[in-house]
C-alpha cells in the first residue's frame, strides 16, 4: 500500500545542501510492522514525514493506496492524512487547554463528524485505551504515559490504516513505554499497518520488519 | 545596572520582536499625527475666522438701534419707532478718542449702465469706510467728507461690480442709476473678498442719508465707530452710552465692542480645537490600550526568562524597570514617529490645498508627546508590576 | 470542520487568555462607543433641525424683497430695498391657485408699556393667516381675526414671556397695553414654543400688519409666508409668484423666493456631511484597534504554531486553519462591538437625562454599520497572521517549542 521510489529529500541550510533522503526505495504491504532504526540524525523522522504526507519528496514518486500523491496540493494531502493516517509523536502534541476527551475528538471536528457520533466514538476510544476515568483530565492532570495513550486514541480515532510513530517512547520511563509499545501493537494485531522509528534496538526488534537508515540510506532491509 | 544599559537591553528587545514592535508603535503613531492633524486645522480655522472678524480693522464698536440683550438681531435693524440717525453718528464721531463714526444702511438695489444692469448689495455709508473697514481705494477716490447730512449723489463701486458694469472702461465720472435716482461714480475700491459669505466686492458705497431716501427709511441700521487704541474700551462704551442716553433720551440702542466679540469667539474657538483634539485622542487611548495589551504579552512570554535573571541576581526593581523601559521605548518610538507623520501630513495639506486654513499648533505638539511619554508609563507599569512579583521559582519552572 | 465547532474552537483559545482579550474587547469597545456616541449625536441634531425646520410649517415658500446677483452669497435676509414689498403685493399672490395661505410680515422694535412698565419688544405685523402658516397655538384667547389686510385695528396677541414680564399672574386677555404712544387690547396669548430656531414667539407682539406699518410709518413689508396647497404645487407657485410679482413690479424680477425644501435640504446635507466627517475621524482609533487585533493574533499565531502542526499533522486543510483564526479575530471585535454598542447607550442615556429637552436617538443602521465594521476590521486585520497560520510548514511548525 505505501510505495516509495528513488525518494531523495534534499535540505537547503544556507549555502549547504543536506541530503536527508538519498534514493529511498520501500515498499510496505498493509498490515506489517515496521520499524525504523539508525543513528540521530540518519533521516528516520525524514522518511516518516514523507511516508505521512506532512512533507513533499524533493524528488521521486509515492504511491499511497494506488495513488500517486508526490503532485498532489497541501489541502488534498491534508484530506487524505485525515482519512488514512494515525499519529502518534515523542513529544506527544495535546493542545493543553483541552481534555482528554476533547484532544481525542479533534480529527473528528477536522473531519465534520456530527457531535453525537463523535461522543461515542471519544468514549469507544477511552476505553481501548484504557482511560475512561481521565475523560475530563487536562494534559497538565495527566501522567506522560497517560498523555501518550491519549494521543493513541487521537491517532486512531480515524480509523485509519496506517499508524506511524515518531519514537513514541522517547519521553517516558520503561514501564510506561513497555506499556504504549503493548498498546500499539495491538492495534497493528487488528490489522493496521504500523510504522515505528524508535531507539530502542530491543522494542526495534519486536517488529517483523526491520529497516535500519544511515546517511539517508536504506542499509538494511 | 545603570540606566544605559536599561534602555539597552529594552531597545534590543523591542527591536527584536520588530513586526510586533512596529505595529504597536504604528497605533501611537496614528494617534499622535492625528491629533497633531486635527489640531492644526482648528488653529487655522481659529487663525482665519479671528483675521476675517479683524480684517475690517480692530477698535470697533458697533451700536444697533433698540435695546437687545441678546447678540441675535432684533427687530429694531428692520424698523424702529426709536431711530438712529446720521445726526447721532456726527455727534458720536466728535468724542473725544473717536477716530470716526460711520453710519450704516444695507440694502438691496438694481444698478444700471447706459447698457448693463445688474441686481446687488447698496450700503449707505459715510466718508471714514476706508479709514475705520480698512479698505483701500483702487482708483479715484472715496465720498467726500463733510457732507453727512446733505451729500451730492456720488458712488464708489467695488471691484467685481465694476468688472460686471463696465468691463475694460473706467468707471472713474460714469453716471450710473441706482434704483430710481442717478449717481456719479467717484472711485472704484480695492478688492477685498468675501467676508462671512457676503461678496464684499458685488457691492455699491452711497452716502447714508441718500440710502435712507432710497429706502424709505428714518433710522440707520449700524453706526460702526473707530476708537483710539490707547483707551480703555469700557470707558468710550460708556461715553458712547452716556452721550445717546443723553440724546434719546433713553437707552434704546445696544452696543457691540469688536473686542467682546472676539474675546467670545477666541474662546469659541478654543473650544473647538480642544473638541478636535479629543476627537484625535480617542485613537490615541485605544493606540495606549495596543501598549498595554502588548506588554502583558510580553511579560507572560518572558516568564522563564524573568525567571532567569532573577536566578543569576536581578532585584525587583530592575525588573521593573526593564519591562517599564521597553513600554517607554515603544510609545516614545511611536510619538516621536507620529510627530513627524502629524507635521508632515500638515505641510503637505498647506502645499496641496493652500485654500485650508491650517497652522501648526505647537503647544498641542508638545502635548502630544509628553501624553506619549505618560501612555508609556502608565501602560508600562502595570505588566511591570506582574513582572517584578514573579517569584523566581515558579518563573524558572512555568517552561 | 462545522461552524458550531469552528466557533467552539475559538472561544476555547480565547478563554486561555482573558486579560489580553479583555483589552482588546476594550480597545474596540473604546472606537464603537465614540463612533456611536458622534453619530447619534449627530444624527439627533440633524432630525433635531430638520424638525424644526418643518415645525415651521408645511409647504412654505418666503418671499424677500430685493435680489443679489452674486452667486453663492446669501440672500438679501435683513436689507432694504427701493421698490418695496407691500400688502397690495401680497394681496396679488392669491390669484394663483397653487397658494392656500399668504401671511405677509412687518417687523420692527418698540417699547411696550403697561402701568409704569416698558420694555423693548419685537412688534410683528400680520394677518390670521400666520396662525395656519406658522403653526402657532394659544393658550388663552384668539388670533387675529380674519378681516381685510389693509384694515388697522388695536389689537395684539402676545407671547408667553411678554404676558409674563408684563401681566405676572394677572389675566391678560382683555387688558390694553401700549405699544409706543398707542394703545392695544390683548386678545389671546401664544402658547410658549420653548426653544425654537428662528423667531422667538414668546418674546413678541403680533398685531395686525397695517396697524404695524402704521406704527413704523412704514409701507413695505419685511417678507411674505406662502403656502402652498401642496408639495408638487411648490415648484408652479415659485413660477406664480415670480410671474405676479414681476408684473406688479414693471417687469423687474426683484425678490428673493426661498422655499422650505431647500432649506431643509441644505441643513439636512451640512449636518450629515459634519456627522460623516466627525464620524470618521472617530473610527480612525477603529484603524488603531484593528492594528491591535492583528497585533496579538501575530503574537497567537507564533505562540500557537505547534498547535498549528499537530491540527495540519491530523489532516486541517488551510482554508480550516485560516478560519479559525479569523473567527477568533472575528469574536473578539464583536465582543468589542457590543460591549463598545453597550457602554455607548449607556451614555447616551445618561445625556438624554441630564438634556431632556434634546431628543437623542441611536439611528439603527448605526448600530449594524458598528456591527458590521468592527467585524471587516477584524477580518481585514486578522487576514494577514491568519494566512500566517494556514500557510505554515507542518513540519517545522510541529517541530517547534
Ligand atoms: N527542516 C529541515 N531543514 C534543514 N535540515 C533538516 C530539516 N529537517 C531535518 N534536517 C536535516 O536532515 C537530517 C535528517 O534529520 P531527521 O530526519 O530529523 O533525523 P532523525 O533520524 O534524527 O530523525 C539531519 O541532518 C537534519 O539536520
Ligand atoms: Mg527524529
Amino acid at each position: 500500500m505505501i510505495e516509495l521510489e528513488s525518494i531523495h529529500r534534499i535540505f537547503q541550510v544556507g549555502e549547504q545542501q543536506v541530503h536527508a533522503l538519498n534514493n529511498i526505495n520501500l515498499t510496505i504491504k498493509k498490515g506489517e510492522y515496521v520499524s525504523i532504526m539508525g543513528p540521530s540524525g540518519s533521516g528516520k523522522s525524514t522518511l516518516l514525514n514523507v511516508i505521512s504526507l506532512l512533507d513533499q519528496p524533493s524528488s521521486g514518486k509515492y504511491t499511497l493506496n494506488n495513488q500517486v500523491v508526490t503532485e498532489l496540493n497541501d489541502d488534498q494531502l491534508a484530506q487524505i492524512r485525515r482519512k488514512n493516517i494515525g499519529f502518534i509523536f515523542q513529544f506527544f502534541h495535546l493542545i493543553a487547554r483541552y481534555s482528554a476527551a476533547e484532544n481525542i475528538e479533534i480529527p473528528m471536528i477536522l473531519a465534520g463528524i456530527p457531535v453525537k457520533e463523535r461522543k461515542l466514538r471519544v468514549e469507544e476510544a477511552l476505553v481501548d485505551v484504557g482511560l475512561q476515568s481521565r475523560a475530563y483530565h487536562r494534559p497538565d492532570q495527566l501522567s506522560g504515559g497517560q498523555i501518550q495513550r491519549v494521543a493513541i486514541a487521537r491517532a486512531i480515532i480515524m480509523r485509519p490504516q496506517i499508524l506511524l510513530a515518531d519514537e513514541p517512547t522517547g519521553n517516558l520511563d520503561r514501564r510506561s513505554g513497555e506499556e504504549i509499545i503493548e498498546l500499539i501493537e495491538s492495534l497493528n494485531q487488528k490489522k493496521m499497518t504500523l510504522v515505528m522509528i524508535t531507539h530502542d534496538e530491543i522494542l526495534g526488534c519486536r517488529a517483523q520488519r526491520r529497516i535500519r537508515l544511515v546517511d539517508g540510506k536504506i542499509t538494511q532491509l | 545596572m545603570q540606566y544605559f544599559d536599561i534602555i539597552n537591553l529594552a531597545y534590543k528587545t523591542v527591536i527584536s520582536h520588530k513586526l510586533r514592535s512596529i505595529l504597536t508603535a504604528l497605533g501611537m503613531v496614528i494617534g499622535i499625527a492625528s491629533v497633531i492633524v486635527l489640531t492644526s486645522i482648528g488653529r487655522g480655522v481659529h487663525a482665519f475666522v479671528l483675521t476675517e472678524f479683524t480684517q475690517f480693522g480692530t477698535n470697533l464698536i458697533a451700536v444697533f438701534p433698540g435695546k437687545t440683550t441678546t447678540l441675535g438681531l432684533s427687530g429694531a435693524t428692520i424698523s424702529t419707532v426709536r431711530p438712529l440717525s446720521i445726526a447721532d453718528a456726527i455727534s458720536l464721531g466728535e468724542l473725544e478718542n473717536i477716530i470716526a463714526a460711520l453710519p450704516l444702511v444695507q440694502g438691496n438695489a438694481r444698478i444700471e449702465t447706459g447698457k448693463k444692469q445688474r441686481r446687488t448689495t447698496v450700503l449707505g455709508v459715510g466718508a471714514a469706510v476706508p479709514e475705520i473697514w480698512k479698505i483701500k481705494v483702487a482708483r479715484g477716490r472715496f465720498l467726500p467728507k463733510n457732507e453727512q447730512a446733505n451729500p451730492r449723489a456720488f458712488a464708489v463701486l467695488g471691484d467685481k461690480l465694476a468688472a460686471q458694469l463696465f468691463a475694460k472702461t473706467s468707471p472713474l465720472g460714469q453716471r450710473i442709476r441706482i434704483g430710481n435716482d442717478r449717481y456719479r461714480v467717484l472711485g472704484v475700491m480695492e478688492k477685498k473678498g468675501q467676508m462671512m459669505g457676503f461678496d464684499m466686492d458685488d457691492t455699491v458705497y452711497i452716502p447714508t442719508a441718500k440710502a435712507l431716501e432710497m429706502f424709505n427709511r428714518e433710522s440707520v441700521m449700524e453706526i460702526d465707530l473707530l476708537y483710539n487704541k490707547n483707551t480703555q474700551v469700557k470707558a468710550i462704551e460708556k461715553q458712547i452710552s452716556n452721550l445717546l442716553q443723553r440724546r434719546h433720551g433713553r437707552e434704546d440702542f445696544s452696543i457691540i465692542t469688536q473686542d467682546q466679540m472676539l474675546k467670545s469667539m477666541d474662546s469659541i474657538l478654543n473650544i473647538l480645537t480642544l473638541a478636535v483634539a479629543a476627537l484625535g485622542g480617542i485613537s490615541l487611548l485605544v493606540g495606549s490600550v495596543g501598549i498595554l495589551t502588548i506588554m502583558t504579552v510580553a511579560v507572560s512570554e518572558r516568564i522563564s526568562e524573568i525567571g532567569l535573571l532573577r536566578a543569576v541576581g536581578a532585584e525587583k526593581a530592575m525588573i521593573f524597570k526593564l519591562f517599564l523601559s521597553e513600554a517607554l521605548v515603544l510609545s516614545v518610538i511611536g510619538g516621536v514617529i507620529g510627530i513627524f507623520l502629524g507635521i508632515f501630513i500638515v505641510q503637505s495639506i498647506k502645499f496641496m490645498v493652500p485654500g485650508l486654513p491650517v497652522q501648526l499648533a505647537w503647544g498641542y505638539i508638545c502635548t502630544a508627546f509628553i501624553i506619549s511619554l505618560l501612555i508609556g508609563v502608565i501602560a508600562g507599569v502595570i505588566p511591570a508590576i506582574k513582572a517584578a512579583r514573579l517569584r523566581p521559582l515558579e518563573a524558572l519552572r512555568s517552561e | 470542520m462545522m461552524v458550531r465547532d469552528t466557533l467552539s474552537f475559538s472561544w476555547t483559545a480565547i478563554k486561555t487568555q482573558p486579560l489580553r482579550v479583555i483589552l482588546i474587547v476594550l480597545a474596540m469597545s473604546i472606537g464603537i462607543t465614540s463612533v456611536t456616541i458622534l453619530t447619534a449625536l449627530g444624527e439627533s441634531a440633524r432630525l433635531y433641525i430638520v424638525n424644526e425646520f418643518q415645525a415651521l410649517g408645511t409647504n412654505l415658500i418666503i418671499v424677500l424683497p430685493g435680489r443679489t446677483e452674486t452667486t453663492g452669497g446669501q440672500p438679501p435676509l435683513f436689507g432694504a430695498t427701493p421698490r418695496d414689498l407691500t400688502l397690495a403685493d401680497a394681496n396679488a399672490l392669491y390669484r394663483s391657485h397653487h397658494i392656500a395661505a399668504i401671511a405677509p410680515i412687518s417687523v420692527g422694535a418698540a417699547p411696550v408699556s403697561i402701568r409704569g412698565l416698558e420694555r423693548e419688544v419685537t412688534i410683528l405685523g400680520s394677518t390670521s393667516a400666520l396662525r395656519r402658516v406658522r403653526h402657532l397655538s394659544l393658550s388663552k384667547g384668539h388670533f387675529l381675526p380674519e378681516m381685510d389686510i389693509d384694515r388697522t385695528l388695536s389689537i395684539c396677541v402676545i407671547g408667553q414671556t411678554i404676558k409674563d414680564e408684563l401681566f405676572a399672574r394677572q389675566q391678560a386677555v382683555g387688558q390694553w397695553l401700549r405699544i409706543n404712544d398707542r394703545r392695544f387690547r390683548v386678545i389671546g396669548v401664544l402658547a410658549s414654543e420653548g426653544q425654537s430656531i428662528g423667531v422667538d414667539f414668546d418674546d413678541m407682539v403680533i398685531v395686525p400688519v397695517a396697524s404695524a406699518q402704521a406704527l413704523f410709518n412704514t409701507q413695505s413689508l419685511f417678507r411674505i409666508l406662502v403656502e402652498t396647497k401642496s408639495k408638487e404645487g411648490m415648484y408652479k407657485a415659485v413660477d406664480d409668484i415670480r410671474e405676479l410679482i414681476k408684473l406688479r413690479h414693471e417687469g423687474e424680477d426683484d425678490v428673493t423666493l426661498i422655499t422650505q425644501d431647500s432649506v431643509v435640504n441644505t441643513f439636512d446635507e451640512i449636518l450629515v456631511a459634519l456627522t460623516l466627517t466627525v464620524a470618521s475621524i472617530a473610527s480612525i482609533s477603529l484603524a488603531v484597534a484593528g492594528i491591535l487585533v492583528m497585533n496579538v493574533m501575530w503574537v497567537s499565531v507564533t505562540q500557537r504554531t505547534a498547535e498549528i502542526g499537530l491540527l495540519k499533522a491530523l489532516g486541517a486543510t488551510q482554508r480550516q486553519i485560516l478560519w479559525l483564526f479569523l473567527t477568533e479575530a472575528a469574536m473578539v471585535s464583536i465582543a468589542g462591538a457590543l460591549s463598545g454598542l453597550l457602554l455607548g447607550k449607556v451614555i447616551l442615556l445618561i445625556l438624554q437625562v441630564s438634556y431632556p429637552e434634546f431628543p437623542l436617538y441611536l439611528p439603527m443602521w448605526a448600530v449594524f454599520s458598528a456591527l458590521a465594521v468592527a467585524l471587516l476590521t477584524a477580518l481585514i486585520f486578522g487576514v494577514l497572521p491568519a494566512r500566517q497560520a494556514a500557510k505554515m510548514n507542518a513540519v517545522t511548525a510541529l517541530n517547534k517549542r
